[in-house]
C-alpha cells in the first residue's frame, strides 16, 4: 500500500534535513478563504461602531477596524508562510524555552497588563497588545508534544502520564486565574486533558477528571451566587434582557431574525450598537444575520473541512510529535470555533471566546496563523497524495 | 548526545495505533459530531424560531415617531372659531448624544436660555443627565423661538439639541364660553368641556413614522427603511353656542357678580326653547383657556401668602378646579320658585287646577307631618287669588295647595317625565337622573325615595317640593323642562355640538334635535305661557316685573332659594337668587336661566330673584333678541324713552337745530345768546336716554372742566337722567325703560365721585322700586 510505502521510504530516507516537500494545499486553501472572509466580516460587522465611536477610539472612521484586522491578516499570512517553512525539531527543540517566556509574561500580566472590564488580560507592548493565554495554548500543545514523545510507555502511569502534565496547567491556570481569565482557562484544561488522551493516558484518570470537575461545577453553583447567576441567565436570558442577559437575547435576535438566507451581506441592523463585541466574540451572530442559516452553515462547514483535514494531516504524520501538534492545533481550533458559536447560540453559558479568523484582533489573528503555519509545516512532511 | 538522539528518536518514531484510535475519535467528535450540534442549533435559531426573534429585532429596531394630526377646529354655530390649533416646536436636549460628540454644554445652556429665556444653570444641569436620550427643555415654543434655536443648532452642528412638531391650541375669545370650550393638557388631550367629550372625534388619528434606527435611538447610517403612515386628522365640530349671545349672557352675568357682590360663583344657560340647543353657558369665575393653570389675582394672593409649599400647591389646585367647574351643568340646588313652572304646568295637564281657580292665601299653612306651618314670603297673605295671581305672586301657600291637589304620585310620574328623575323599582332608594348632554361634568339630581315622598302620613315633602324645596337639580335640567313647559310640551334633550365636519370640509355628521317625549299638550303649554307673561308682563302685580324688556313679550318666573342644609348645619341663610324667562312670550324662541349663588347682603339692593336676578336678564334679552332679529313692539312711553343717536348740530341755525332734536325726541337749553349752534353736548353720535335735555352753546365751546359724577343709585330712572344732563353728563340703560317714575336705578357704570368731561355718557341698571315688591320669593 502505498500508505505504508511512503512511511517506510521516510523512516529509510534518515534524519530531516533533507529537502522537504510542499505543504498541504488544501488545508492553506480552507486558511485563506476563511481569513478572507473574516476580514469582510470584520468591515460588515465593525463599520457601525467605528463611524458612531461611542468609545472615543476611531474618531469616525468607520473603517477603523477593518484596515488593522487586514494589515494583520497581511502579516500574519507572511508568518504563516514562514512558520510552515521551519522545520518540526525547530518547534521540538524550542517548546519548552517557549513555554517558559510564556509563563514569564502570563506573570507580568496580573502586574503591569491592561485592564478591562475588570480583568487584566493583555500586555500592552509598544502600540500593541498581547493576550499570553493566547502563546500558552500553543505552549500547552507543543510542550505536551515533547513530554509525550518522551514518556512513551509510561505515558500510563500516574507519574509520568499524569503528574508533569497536570503540573503544568496547574501554574498556567493559576496564573490565568490571577488575571482572572475563565474562559482560557477552560480551553487550557480542556485542550491539555486531550493531549494526554492522545498521548496515551489511561481513560480511568479522565473519568475521575470529568467527574471531579463536575463535582466542583456543582459546588461552584451552589455558594457562588456569580456563577449561579450565569446560569440564570444562560437557561432564560429574557428574564434580564437589558442587563445581564441583555448581550445574549441581543446575539439571539440577530442569529433568529436572519432567517434561512439573510439581510445580505452589510445589511444587517444588530451591528448598529444593538450588539455589543459585534466584530469580537459576537461577530459570528452578525454572519448569521446577514448570511443567514444557510451562510453560517457554510462558514462552520468550511471550519469543519480545516479541521478534518488538520487530523488528517496529524494521522499522516511519520513522527509521533508532528501528529501530537497538528491533532493538538486541529483540536484547538475546533474547540474555540465550538464554543465561540455555541455561546453566541446561548448553547453555553456566556463567557469570552473569539471565533478564530473572524473575531477582530491582531495579535491573536497572528498567533492564530502561526499555528496553522506550524501544521503547515508538519504537512511537509507527508509523502501521500502528491 | 546520546540521550539526545533517543529524545530525537522517540519523537521520530511514528504515533502507536491508541494514538491513530484516539485522533480518529476526536477528527469524528470535534470534525463532525460537534458541527452537527451547531448546524441543529442554527436551524432551531433561524428557522423555527426565526418570526419569533425577526419580529423582536424589528420591535428594537424601530421607532415610531407619531406624526402629529391636525386637531379638528371648534366653530360657534356661526362658524366663528372658538379653538383651533398651530404647529409649535418642543424643545429637547440628548444628553447621552451631546457626551458622545463632545459638544459644548455650556454653550448649550447659554444660548438656549437666552432664546427661550430660561434658566441657564437648570438647562446645564440637564446636558449632565448623560444617560438619557431625551430630556425636554421647552414645550410648544412659538415660531420664532424655534427657529432660533434651529439656527443655533445650524451654527455649532449640534446633533444633541433637538426640536419636534407639536401643536398648540389657541382660543381666540380667551375668557368666552372657557367652560363650554374646556381646554386641551400638554400631551394635547382634552381635559375639560367640548375639548375632553369629544376628543376622540377632534383629535382624529395620529399617523406615525416608523424608521429603523441604531440603539441611541437615532437614524442608521445608512436610511434603511422608514415608512409614513398618514394620519387622520380630526374632524372640526360645529356647536350650537352663538358667541354673541355667550357674549351678552356673560357680560351682564359679570356685571351683575360685580353689583351684588356675589360670594359664591354664577351661572347662566340660553336655550333654544324649541330644540334643546345650549345657546350660550356661563359659568362664573371664569378663566382664559390660553391660560388655563393661572388663577385669578385673588387666589394668586392667597397662594403667594401660603406658609410651605405644600399648602401653596393645594391651594392652587383648589383654585383651579374651582374656575374649571362649569356650575350651569355640575351644581345642584334646590331651585325654589322657578320650580313652580313645572308645578303648574302638570297641575294644568292634570285638569288638578284651571285658569278659574281660586286659591286663598293667609300667609301660612299647616301641612301633614309638619310642626311648624309652611309660610308664604309674605306676611299677613295674598289673600283670594286666582291661578295667574298666585303664580304672579309666587304664593308659596296657593302652590302647597295646588301640589296637593295634583298628589305625590302624579307629581313624581311628571318630574320623571320632565326628566328631573327615573323612577325605580325600588321605592326606597333616592332618586337621580341627567339630561345626558354632550358635555362631560353633568351632575345628577337628588330627590327621596318614592316611600318617603309619597308617604300619606307626611306630606311635608310634596308641600316643599311644590314651590321647589327639598330636593337638588341642576340649572339645566331646569331649563330643559321649562323649556318643555313652554314650547308645546315637548321634552328635548339639549346638546351643544350640531355637526362634525371632515378635514375637508364636508358634513360627516349631523345632529338632528331629539325630541325625548311630549310631556304636555300644546294647549296646556299655552296656558303655562299666558300665565308666565303675567308674572313679568305685569307692573302692577308680576313678581318678575324686572326683567320686562320694553317692546317684548317675555315671560318668567323668579326664585330664591334657601341653602336649608346650610342653614342647618351652619345658622347661616345663604341663597341662591335666580330667574328664568322666555321670549317671546307667545311664540318662544330662547330661553334664559340666570343663577346666583350667595350674594352678599350689603350689595345695597335686597336679596331676591325678583330683584337681582330678573333684571339681569331682562338685560340679557334686551341685547339677544334684536340680535335674534325679533321685531319690538313699543308702546309710545316706552318708545320715547328708547336710546337715541345725538344728531350734529354745530353750524346749523337754532331753528334748524331745534327742528332735528325734536325728531329725535331730545328736550335742549341753550347756553349763550346768538342764531347759529356753536358747540354741542354730547357730541355727535353719541347714544343717549330718550327725552334728555342736551345743551347747545350759541356763542362759545364746551367747557373743558372736568364734571363729578354725582350718586344715582335711588333715584328714579328720570331723576338719575335729569340730574346728569344738569352736570352736561348723560344717561343710557342696557334696557329700554319700561316705567321712568317708578324703575330705580340700582348700579351705574361709573362711581360716584369720579371726575369726568363734559358729554360723558354713564349707564345704569335699573330695577322696580315698588316697595311691595320686596320679598324672598
Amino acid at each position: 500500500m502505498r500508505y505504508e510505502s511512503a512511511r517506510l521510504t521516510d523512516f529509510q530516507a534518515g534524519p530531516a534535513t533533507e529537502r522537504r516537500g510542499g505543504f498541504d494545499s488544501s488545508f492553506f486553501l480552507l486558511v485563506m478563504l476563511l481569513l478572507v472572509m473574516g476580514v469582510v466580516m470584520v468591515l460588515s460587522s465593525s463599520y457601525a461602531r467605528a463611524y458612531y465611536d461611542p468609545g472615543n477610539i476611531t474618531g469616525g472612521n468607520a473603517a477603523y477596524y477593518f484596515v488593522r484586522q487586514l494589515v494583520y491578516a497581511v502579516l500574519g499570512t507572511a508568518g504563516m508562510l514562514l512558520a510552515s517553512r521551519l522545520p518540526m525539531p525547530f518547534y521540538r527543540r524550542y517548546a519548552f524555552p517557549f513555554l517558559l517566556l510564556t509563563l514569564l509574561l502570563l506573570l507580568l500580566v496580573p502586574f503591569v497588563g491592561v485592564k478591562a472590564n475588570g480583568s487584566r488580560r493583555w500586555l500592552g507592548i509598544g502600540g500593541l497588545t498581547l493576550q499570553p493565554s493566547e502563546l500558552a495554548k500553543l505552549a500547552v500543545i507543543l510542550s505536551f508534544s515533547v513530554l509525550i514523545c518522551r514518556f512513551r510507555d509510561r505515558m500510563r502511569s500516574f507519574r509520568f502520564g499524569i503528574m508533569p502534565f497536570a503540573a503544568i496547567l496547574a501554574v498556567i491556570v493559576g496564573l490565568l486565574v490571577l488575571e482572572p481569565h475563565f474562559s482560557a482557562s477552560i480551553i487550557i484544561i480542556a485542550l491539555g486533558g486531550i493531549m494526554m488522551f492522545l498521548g496515551g493516558a489511561g481513560l480511568g484518570w479522565f473519568l475521575a477528571a470529568i467527574g471531579a470537575a463536575g463535582g466542583a461545577l456543582a459546588v461552584l453553583l451552589t455558594f457562588f451566587p456569580y456563577a449561579s447567576s450565569r446560569i440564570n441567565t444562560w437557561r432564560d436570558p429574557f428574564s434580564s434582557s437589558s442587563d445581564e442577559g441583555y448581550q445574549i437575547v441581543q446575539s439571539l435576535y440577530s442569529i433568529g431574525s436572519g432567517g434561512l438566507s439573510g439581510l445580505g451581506l452589510g445589511g444587517g441592523r444588530q451591528k448598529f450598537l444593538y450588539l455589543p463585541e459585534e466584530h469580537n466574540d459576537f461577530i459570528f451572530s452578525v454572519i448569521c444575520e446577514e448570511l443567514g442559516l444557510i451562510g453560517g452553515v457554510l462558514i462552520l462547514s468550511l471550519f469543519a473541512l480545516l479541521i478534518l483535514r488538520g487530523y488528517w494531516i496529524a494521522l499522516h504524520c511519520r513522527s509521533r510529535f508532528a501528529f501530537l501538534v497538528c491533532a493538538g492545533i486541529s483540536t484547538l481550533l475546533a474547540i474555540q470555533v465550538f464554543l465561540n458559536v455555541a455561546v453566541v447560540t446561548n448553547l453555553v453559558p456566556c463567557t469570552g471566546i473569539s471565533l478564530p479568523f473572524f473575531s477582530y484582533g491582531g495579535t491573536a489573528l497572528l498567533i492564530q496563523l502561526g499555528e496553522m503555519g506550524i501544521l503547515l509545516s508538519a504537512s511537509r512532511d507527508i509523502l501521500v497524495q502528491r | 548526545m546520546k540521550e539526545n538522539q533517543t529524545k530525537a528518536a522517540a519523537a521520530q518514531s511514528p504515533p502507536n495505533r491508541q494514538m491513530l484510535r484516539r485522533a480518529l475519535f476526536l477528527m469524528a467528535l470535534f470534525g463532525i459530531a460537534a458541527f452537527l450540534v451547531l448546524f441543529a442549533r442554527l436551524y432551531q435559531l433561524q428557522i423555527l424560531e426565526h418570526d419569533r426573534y425577526e419580529k423582536l429585532a424589528i420591535e428594537q429596531q424601530l421607532r415610531q415617531a407619531p406624526s402629529s394630526t391636525a386637531r379638528g377646529i371648534i366653530y360657534d354655530t356661526n362658524m366663528n372659531v372658538l379653538a383651533i390649533s398651530a404647529s409649535v416646536d418642543n424643545v429637547y436636549l440628548s444628553p447621552a448624544e451631546i457626551e458622545f460628540y463632545g459638544e459644548d454644554k455650556e454653550l448649550i445652556a447659554r444660548e438656549l436660555a437666552k432664546i427661550l429665556d430660561l434658566d441657564e444653570a437648570e438647562i446645564l444641569r440637564k446636558t449632565s443627565q448623560t444617560g438619557s436620550w431625551y430630556v425636554t427643555v421647552a414645550r410648544k415654543v412659538e415660531r420664532e423661538q424655534a427657529d432660533q434655536v434651529r439656527q443655533l443648532k445650524n451654527r455649532y452642528g449640534l446633533r444633541g439639541v433637538r426640536l419636534e412638531t407639536d401643536t398648540k391650541r389657541y382660543y381666540p375669545n380667551s375668557t368666552l364660553a372657557c367652560h363650554l370650550i374646556g381646554f386641551v393638557g400638554t400631551d394635547n388631550y382634552g381635559l375639560e368641556g367640548i375639548e375632553a367629550r369629544y376628543d376622540s372625534y377632534l383629535s382624529g388619528t395620529a399617523g406615525r413614522t416608523v424608521r429603523a434606527t441604531n440603539a441611541f435611538g437615532t437614524d442608521l447610517l445608512f436610511a434603511q427603511f422608514e415608512e409614513y403612515q398618514p394620519g387622520q386628522d380630526g374632524y372640526d365640530i360645529v356647536t350650537t353656542v352663538d358667541s354673541t349671545i355667550q357674549y351678552y349672557v356673560e357680560k351682564h352675568l359679570k356685571q351683575a357678580v360685580q353689583d351684588y357682590d356675589i360670594q359664591n360663583g354664577a351661572g347662566a344657560i340660553a336655550m333654544d326653547v324649541n330644540t334643546g340647543a345650549v345657546l350660550a353657558m356661563a359659568s362664573l369665575d371664569n378663566y382664559d383657556l390660553n391660560h388655563f393653570l393661572d388663577v385669578s389675582d385673588e387666589a394668586r394672593a392667597a397662594i403667594d401668602a401660603a406658609e410651605d409649599a405644600d399648602q401653596a400647591q393645594a391651594l392652587l389646585s383648589e383654585a383651579q378646579t374651582r374656575q374649571w367647574r362649569n356650575k350651569a351643568l355640575s351644581d345642584t340646588y334646590e331651585p325654589g320658585s322657578t320650580f313652580k313652572i313645572i308645578t303648574l304646568s302638570m297641575a294644568l295637564e292634570e285638569g288638578a287646577v284651571d285658569l278659574n281657580s281660586s286659591f286663598y292665601c293667609g300667609g301660612h299653612v299647616n301641612v301633614k307631618g309638619r310642626t311648624s306651618p309652611i309660610r308664604c314670603w309674605k306676611d299677613g297673605g295674598h289673600g283670594s287669588q286666582n291661578l295667574t295671581q298666585a303664580v304672579q305672586h309666587s304664593c308659596n301657600v296657593a302652590f302647597v295647595n295646588i301640589g296637593q291637589r295634583i298628589g305625590a304620585e302624579a307629581f313624581y310620574r311628571y318630574c320623571e317625565a320632565f326628566g328631573f328623575l327615573e323612577l325605580s323599582q325600588d321605592p326606597d332608594v333616592n332618586l337621580t337622573a341627567t339630561t345626558g348632554i354632550d358635555l362631560s361634568g353633568e351632575s345628577g339630581s337628588i330627590w327621596w325615595s318614592q316611600n318617603t315622598f309619597c308617604s300619606q302620613k307626611n306630606l311635608s315633602q310634596l308641600a316643599a317640593a311644590s314651590f321647589g324645596q327639598t330636593f337638588t337639580i341642576t340649572p339645566l335640567q331646569l331649563i330643559t323642562a321649562v323649556s318643555a313647559c313652554v314650547n308645546g310640551g315637548y321634552l328635548m334633550q339639549p346638546y351643544v355640538v350640531r355637526e362634525m365636519l371632515n378635514p375637508d370640509g364636508t358634513l360627516a355628521y349631523e345632529r338632528k334635535p331629539t325630541l325625548r317625549r311630549q310631556v304636555i299638550s300644546e294647549e296646556t303649554s299655552a296656558a303655562v305661557r299666558g300665565i308666565l307673561e303675567q308674572v313679568v308682563g305685569d307692573p302692577n302685580d308680576g313678581t318678575g316685573r324686572n326683567a320686562a324688556v320694553a317692546g317684548y313679550r317675555i315671560g318668567g318666573k323668579t326664585g330664591t332659594s334657601e341653602k336649608v342644609s346650610l342653614e342647618a348645619q351652619t345658622g347661616v341663610k345663604e341663597y341662591i337668587v335666580s330667574f328664568i324667562g322666555f321670549a317671546p312670550a307667545d311664540d318662544p324662541k330662547i330661553a334664559v336661566l340666570i343663577f346666583l349663588d350667595t350674594p352678599s347682603n350689603a350689595s345695597g339692593v335686597y336679596v331676591s330673584g325678583g330683584q337681582m336676578a330678573a333684571p339681569v336678564v331682562g338685560r340679557m334679552m334686551a341685547d339677544i333678541l334684536p340680535y335674534l332679529g325679533v321685531e319690538p313692539d313699543l308702546s309710545q312711553e316706552e318708545a320715547a324713552n328708547m336710546d337715541v343717536n345725538m344728531p350734529s348740530l354745530s353750524g346749523l341755525s337754532l331753528h334748524e337745530a331745534v327742528e332735528r332734536l325734536n325728531d329725535s325726541g331730545l328736550r335742549y337749553r341753550t347756553i349763550g345768546t346768538g342764531d347759529f349752534v356753536t358747540g354741542q353736548l354730547p357730541r355727535a353720535g353719541v347714544s343717549i336716554a330718550g327725552g334728555t335735555q342736551v345743551i347747545l352753546y350759541l356763542d362759545s365751546q364746551v367747557s373743558a372742566d372736568l364734571e363729578t359724577v354725582p350718586e344715582l343709585s335711588g333715584m328714579t330712572y328720570r331723576e338719575a337722567r335729569d340730574t346728569l344732563s344738569y352736570y352736561g353728563l348723560y344717561i343710557q340703560t342696557a334696557s329700554p325703560v319700561t316705567d321712568a317714575e317708578n324703575q330705580l336705578v340700582s348700579s351705574q357704570s361709573i362711581p360716584a365721585g369720579t371726575a369726568l368731561e363734559h358729554g360723558a355718557v354713564i349707564s345704569v341698571s335699573l330695577i322696580s322700586g315698588d316697595e311691595s315688591m320686596l320679598g324672598k320669593y
